[in-house]
This record gives structure tokens, sequence and C-alpha cells, in this order.
């Protein structure tokens, strides 16, 4: 009995992950497919220096507050631009053309970079 | 009625004659009274061993002041001083001296005296005797060398450390930060930019393709962002900001006319006005 | 033209003899009782032959005033009427003070008897005995009346102030009781067999009582004074003698043994140069500070700085009526002080230069208004002080070091979210757009 249980806990999940990801990759258009590898490589950087900060050495620490920051902050300005131009959300940003959300997004990006390079040190 | 002699007897004391001490002793007992030393002084020299006293010990030292004829005499100064020759401290403590030249001397610790000095080193005190008298030689005795315990040393004024060096101060620096060795961060480095490898495998999955990434329209608006990028990375290199805030607001003025221009052309190609 | 040579060396010998030998003025007031100013004569000569001008005036005489309008008349005093019991009214112990205050140096002397000028003696920290008792002492054994007593400095005076190899000294008077305070400078200690004591009325019995009363019921020992001095605060000098015969022609004249002198003539001189701001006296003639390897003072230093102090002491010579570099002191220390002192350094003098003391530090990683302190209070030297305020601040935003090492992974981070988002930006704007086209992909794929 056991072991059966070990097998069937261990497939469902996998099945599970594998349906939400057909789904996914089925529901999704390659523009959002397009910024979401954009957030997936933020994300991954984000995680790598914030391992490094914990790891070797915060010193300097605004090099990293500014060089994590720089991540995050990307990410939240892509992940807003992502949800502005979805179709599904057209109802709720009715006034917000995908071009304006993406004028928007440049312009975060831009004061964004300013203070990190302020800040890297 | 010894007052009045000395006066009369100045013009003699150029003949004055000696004054000796007889049968002089000190005794220690403990305080239960059973005797812990007991021998007899010399006029000639010191005792050997210094006397110790502690706790509720009590230290005797008995004589008797006679001229060279055997008779008891009443000398005017009869002075015990205690001396600690490192610190410089001295107590002088007077000795009552009977008539007939009897005197006696208790130091009892739980009792102190107050002529006693402080002996914040533990010390030996050098106790000599002092006899003065108009009428006979003056008399100093070494009797012997006097360790108490341990007290408090004598009151400072506040302000008597400021008269001396003072002692040396060194300030204590933060620690300074370590750096990692440049081979470990330069590995991590690599790691920062691995995530690329994801990104460009991603992309070439799903990225639309750039058709129109020389179209007039859209060009300039890339180049005036890719623009800004390299301002601010020249920041970072060595600008200084007012020249940033200068260059990035010239900079400004075409971005804005060349994003307004590709993000229309943009948006009328998307809702098929083109 | 020999005789105008003549006249102008004349004229200078003149200036050099004029020459006050003091550091402060040469203008002496004596107070003495008119019957008893021939007793000190040599004293005065001595001043004199110093080039000293010597003022007399009697106890109750009014004039020369010694203050006037708020302004000490001399600049020195010496009051030897130890025994008078009126005094004019502007001499009180409230005008000793205030004359202190106008940088006016004192002598005082003592005696057994009780007058307004005893009442002074507590105010620093000098406790005298009852009135009628002399300090006396029978050893050693001389033909002297046990009050004329010959004292030998020991190693606890003050060696700096007094001549080395005095002979012993004369001294007839009251002893003081000395407090610890640091401002007080032994100069002549009681011998330790000596005791204060009614000189002919003294009875055994009685020093024992007196001091079975406790504190300060017996003078006896060495912790006793018989002259003292004290420099106060502001510099100025008073020096308490506990009796005026110390400075007498009898004294001075008085074999202490066969063939050998008192060494009372010496003593009284140097009492007096020292009281006199002679002997001991310093002055800072100037402080400097800069970075390590520069020359010029900066408005403000940096946290971690080097830094470079230096300070220029001269001594008062009284042979030659001139101030000297001086490199002498041994203690000299330097402060940089924050509300409490962060560094305390010894301050060396430099070789080759005389005069200058100097001293090199790391200013602390703290920032704040910063002084240096040089604070240098030894017993019977004038005071020094000196202080200099400066502001020790945080480095600028961009002295800080860069390009470290440690952040190469945030710098790679920084510049790839840069990187890509031109990237992102660009295929953005140049990829394919059209809403319907999209729509009708995606709609054909999911049905």
């Amino acid at each position: 009995m056991p072991p059966k249980t070990t097998q069937a806990s261990s497939v469902t999940p996998v099945n599970a992950f594998q349906s939400l990801y057909k789904a996914y990759s089925d529901n999704t258009s390659d523009r959002l497919k397009f910024i979401d590898a954009f957030l997936f490589f933020l994300m991954l950087s984000g995680i790598v220096q914030f391992a490094y900060c914990i790891l070797v050495t915060n010193f300097p620490y605004n090099a990293f507050l500014a060089g994590f920051s720089s991540t995050v902050g990307q990410f939240v300005l892509a992940a807003s631009l992502r949800s502005q131009v979805n179709p599904e959300n057209k109802d709720e940003f009715k006034e917000v053309s995908p071009e304006r959300a993406f004028a928007d997004f440049a312009l975060g990006s831009i004061v964004l970079h300013f203070f990190v390079y302020n800040f890297l040190g | 009625m010894l007052s009045i002699l000395p006066a009369l007897l100045l013009a003699l004391s150029v003949q004055a004659s000696v004054l000796t001490l007889q049968s002089p002793r000190l005794v220690v007992t403990d305080s239960t009274g059973s005797q812990l030393r007991s021998e007899p002084l010399s006029l000639s020299h010191k005792v050997a061993t210094p006397v110790q006293i502690s706790g509720k010990d009590t230290l005797k030292v008995t004589f008797q002041v006679v001229d060279k004829d055997g008779k008891g005499v009443q000398p005017h100064q009869t002075f015990l001083r205690f001396y600690d020759e490192k610190t410089n401290e001295e107590g002088i403590q007077p000795i009552r001296v009977t008539p007939g030249g009897k005197a006696k001397f208790d130091l009892n610790l739980s009792k102190p005296p107050l002529s006693l000095p402080p002996t914040p080193n533990g010390d030996p005190l050098k106790v000599t005797l002092l006899i003065g008298s108009s009428l006979y030689d003056p008399l100093s005795v070494e009797l012997f060398d006097l360790v108490l315990p341990r007290s408090q040393a004598a009151p400072e004024h506040p302000l008597e450390s400021t008269f001396h060096p003072l002692p040396e101060i060194k300030h204590t620096f933060r620690a300074e930060n370590k750096l990692p060795p440049k081979f470990i961060s330069a590995v991590a480095a690599g790691v920062v930019l691995a995530p690329w490898a994801v990104l460009l495998g991603l992309w070439s999955q799903v990225a639309p393709k750039p058709s129109r990434l020389f179209s007039p329209s859209i060009l300039p608006f890339i180049l005036s962002l890719g623009a800004f990028e390299a301002l601010l990375f020249r920041y970072w290199v060595g600008l200084q900001i007012g020249q940033v805030l200068l260059y990035g607001a010239i900079l400004t003025v075409p971005t804005v006319f060349a994003g307004k221009q590709a993000l229309s052309s943009i948006g009328n190609r998307r809702l098929g006005r083109k | 033209m020999f005789s105008l040579r003549g006249l102008l060396a004349l004229s200078l010998v003149l200036i050099s003899l004029a020459n006050a030998k003091s550091s402060t003025g040469n203008s002496v007031l004596v107070v003495v009782e008119p019957t008893r100013q021939g007793d000190f004569s040599i004293f005065f000569d001595g001043l004199k032959g110093q080039g000293y001008d010597l003022t007399f005036r009697a106890p109750k005489d009014e004039v020369p005033p010694i203050i006037e309008y708020d302004e000490a008349s001399f600049a020195h005093v010496v009051v030897l009427a130890s025994e008078t019991k009126n005094f004019a009214k502007d001499i009180t112990p409230q005008s000793l003070i205030t004359l202190l205050d106008l940088k006016t140096n004192i002598i005082v002397a003592l005696s057994t008897k009780q007058t307004p000028l005893t009442s002074l003696a507590p105010e620093f920290s000098l406790i005298l005995p009852p009135p009628g008792t002399p300090l006396i002492s029978y050893f050693p054994k001389r033909d002297e009346p046990a009050s004329v007593i010959p004292i030998s400095p020991s190693k606890h005076d003050a060696t700096n102030i007094l001549s080395k190899n005095l002979a012993p000294i004369w001294f007839s008077g009251i002893p003081q009781a000395r407090g610890n305070n640091p401002l007080l400078i032994p100069i002549l200690h009681a011998p330790s067999q000596s005791f204060a004591s009614e000189v002919d009325g003294g009875s055994a019995d009685a020093l024992v009582d007196s001091a079975e009363k406790g504190g300060e019921g017996l003078w006896a020992g060495s912790q006793l004074g018989v002259v003292t001095g004290f420099q106060t605060l502001g510099g100025s000098r008073i020096t308490w003698l506990g009796g005026a015969d110390v400075l007498s022609d009898e004294f001075a004249r008085k074999e202490v043994s066969k063939g050998v002198a008192s060494g009372n003539t010496q003593f009284a001189r140097d009492v007096a140069a020292w009281t006199f701001q002679e002997s001991l006296v310093l002055r800072i003639d100037k402080t400097e500070h800069h970075r390590l390897n520069e020359t010029e003072p900066q408005e403000l230093y940096t946290t971690n700085d080097q830094l470079v102090y230096s300070i220029y002491i001269s001594k008062y010579n009284a042979k030659k009526s001139t101030w000297e570099p001086y490199s002498g002191l041994k203690d000299l220390q330097l402060e940089f002080t924050m509300l409490d002192p962060h560094v305390r350094t010894s301050l060396p003098s430099v070789a080759g230069t005389p005069g200058k003391y100097s001293t090199s530090f790391r200013a602390p990683d703290r920032h704040g208004v910063f002084k240096f302190v040089v604070d240098y209070k030894r017993k019977g030297w004038t005071h020094l002080h000196s202080s200099t305020t400066v502001p020790v601040v945080p480095p600028r935003h961009d002295e800080y070091p860069r390009f470290l090492s440690a952040a190469w992974p945030y710098y790679a981070g920084a510049i790839s979210t840069s990187v890509a988002f031109f990237l992102f930006s660009a295929i953005w704007l140049a990829g394919e757009v059209r809403e319907g086209t999209k729509r009708s992909a995606k709609s054909s794929k999911v049905e």
C-alpha cells in the first residue's frame, strides 16, 4: 500500500504541472509569452544577486540595493505592462491603449535606471 | 610644672643628657588574647622580620623612658611615626607617657587610629619612635617594619590625574570591509549573466519578428531609448549628475517626438488604419 | 662721535639693567611694618639687583593703593607684615584674591598670630594650626631654640623651583596642613620630627589629647608644609610662607653648621623667582595642523585622514629676559576630542626644531566637530592650554572607492537589466502587432 500512494502522489503533481503548462502555452499569445520570458529572466537574475548578497558579501550594500532593485523594479514595470496589454484585462484598462502602456513602461524604466546607476556607486 | 622647666633649663640644653628606653617590647595578640609574637625591641637595630598584623590582631608596644640614671622621664614629644617610603604617606601617633616615663601603645585594627597612613599597596610601614625634649638630646629609634592589610588609597582630588600624563587613548576603527576573492566575484557575476541563456532561449521561441526594426517611424525611438541607456551607463562610469540632467533633458525632446511618432504608427497599424 | 657711541653703549646698559627679570613686570609692592623693613635688606637688595622696582608701604598706609581703577598697580605684591592685625582698608583677603585675578603674584608671610589674612589660607586649601602654636622640632640636637628649625629640601619638595643642593634653610613660623588640591605646590615641607605646639606651655599630655580629638588635632610630621605655592587657574602665583623670618637677614647670615652658610638667601631668591613668573614659565607660540604630506591646514578633514599636529612652545629665560623655544617637555599630550577624547597621544619634541612638538595620527572614523586639545598642567609650571576646532566629515559621495571586485555581480545585474530592457523594447516596438491577425491566429489555434 505505501508504495502505491507515493507513486500516485508523485505522479499527480507532475500531471497537474504539465496540464497547467499546456493550458498556459495554448491560451497565451506569443506577445505575452515574450513578456513572461523577460519577467522570468529578471526573476532569475534577481535571485542570483540576492543569493550572492546572502552567501558571499553585502558590501558594498548600495551596489546590492541598486543591482537587486533594478531587477525587481524592472519586473514590476514589465508585469504592469503585461497586465495592461493583456486582452483579457481589456475592460479594466479601457482608457489605456497598449501604446500608452508601453510609453509608461519606457518612461518608468528610464527613471528607474537613472536611480539604479545613481546608487550603483 | 614640667612646662616651665624647659625655659629655665634652656641654657643647660647644651649639656643635656641622653634618654634611653627601658625594656621596650612589642607584643602581637589575636582576638582571643593569645600571644602570636612577643619580642624585645632594640635601640641599635630594628626587628629583623616585619611585624604583620591583620584582622582583629592587636599590636602592643611598651617601654619606659628613662634618663641615664634610670629615672623615669616624661618627654614633651613621644611620637610613633608610620612612614610608607613608596607613597610618601606618613602618619604621626603621639603616645601617652606617664610622669614616671611608662608608655604603652595599642594598635587595634578593628579600631585603627586616624593617624595610620593608607596602605593601598600593602607595602611595609617604617615605624620610628621619636622622643624630643628640651631637657635631653632628641632620640629617634627605628623600631620595626609594620605590614598592615591593604587599605583604600588616600582620597585624590578629582583633578589630580590631569596634572600627570593621562593614559593614551587609541580610537578603535571599524573593521575594514573585507573583499571576497576576485575569483568568486567573477564567477558570481557570470552566474548573474547566466539567465541570458534562458532569456535568449525562450525569446527565440516566442519573440515577435522584428520586421519593422528599420522602419523610419520606429527606429528613431529605439535608438533614442538606447541613447538614454548609454547616457545612464556613462553616468555611472564618470559623469556628474548635472551633466546627466542636462544631456537627459536635451535627449528628452527628440525622444518624445520619436516616441509619439513610433507609438502612433504602431497604434494605427494595430487598429488597421494603415 | 666717540662720546655718542659711549652714550649709546651706556644707554644700552641702562636698558638691560632696567629690564624686568620677570615675564610679567618688575614693579613690586612690599607691605611691611616700617620697624621691620631693615630686617629683610638682603632679600630686598637681591630683588633690586634682579631689576625689580620696590615700593614700600606700611600696612596702615592708604597709599599707594594696590588696585586703582580696577587695575592692579603692581606686578607683584609681598606681604611681610605677618603679625599686623590692622591693615588699611584696601588690603583684605578679598582684595588679594582680586589681585590674583588681575594676574598679580603674591608672597604672603604668616605668623603664629591670627591676622585678617589668616582667614585667606583656607581658600587655598591650607589649614593653619591654632594661633600661638609655632612649628617646633627637637631634632637635630642644636643650640637654637626648638622653634628655629633647619630644614633640608627633600625630593618631595618642588625640586624644579628650588636650586639643587640647597644648604639647610632656617625656618621659624607655623606649618600648614595642605589639602589635596592639585593647584598647591609644596615648596618646602616640615621635618618629619617637627610638630606644632605652644612653645613654652606645651605639655606632652596636651599633644596626646589633641591627637585623640581626631582630624586636624595634631599638626605634626612631613606631610605639613612650611612654604607652599599655589598657581591659580588664571596663571598667577601665590606663595605662603609659614613665617616671614625665612626671608630675614638674620637667618640668611646664620650658619647651619660651622662654616656652612644657610640656604636662606638662595631659597628666598628661588621662591621669588618662581612666584614672580621668572622660572617655570611657558607659553604657546603657535599651533598648526594639516594632512600628512601637506603643509597647509584644511578647513575640514575627512574621517580616516592621517593628520599632523604641531605646537611651538617657548620658555621664559629670566637671565636674558627673553622667550626661548623650549623642547624640554617630555610628557606633553595631544587629545583629539569630540565631547570625549577619541585619541590621546604623546606629543614628542621634534629633533632639530627647537620648541616644536609634533605628532601624526589617523582621524577617527566618526564625523563631527572635533578639537585638537593640548592641556598641559604640571605642578609649578605655567599651565598650557590650546584648543583648535576642526570639523571632521565623512567622505564626499564621490570619494568612496569605486568599482570594487565585491560588487561585480551587482554591476553585472544592473547592466544586464539595462541591456535586456533595451532589447525587449526594440523587439516589442519592431515586432508585428496587428491586433486582428493576432486574434485570428490565436482563435484559430484554439479552435
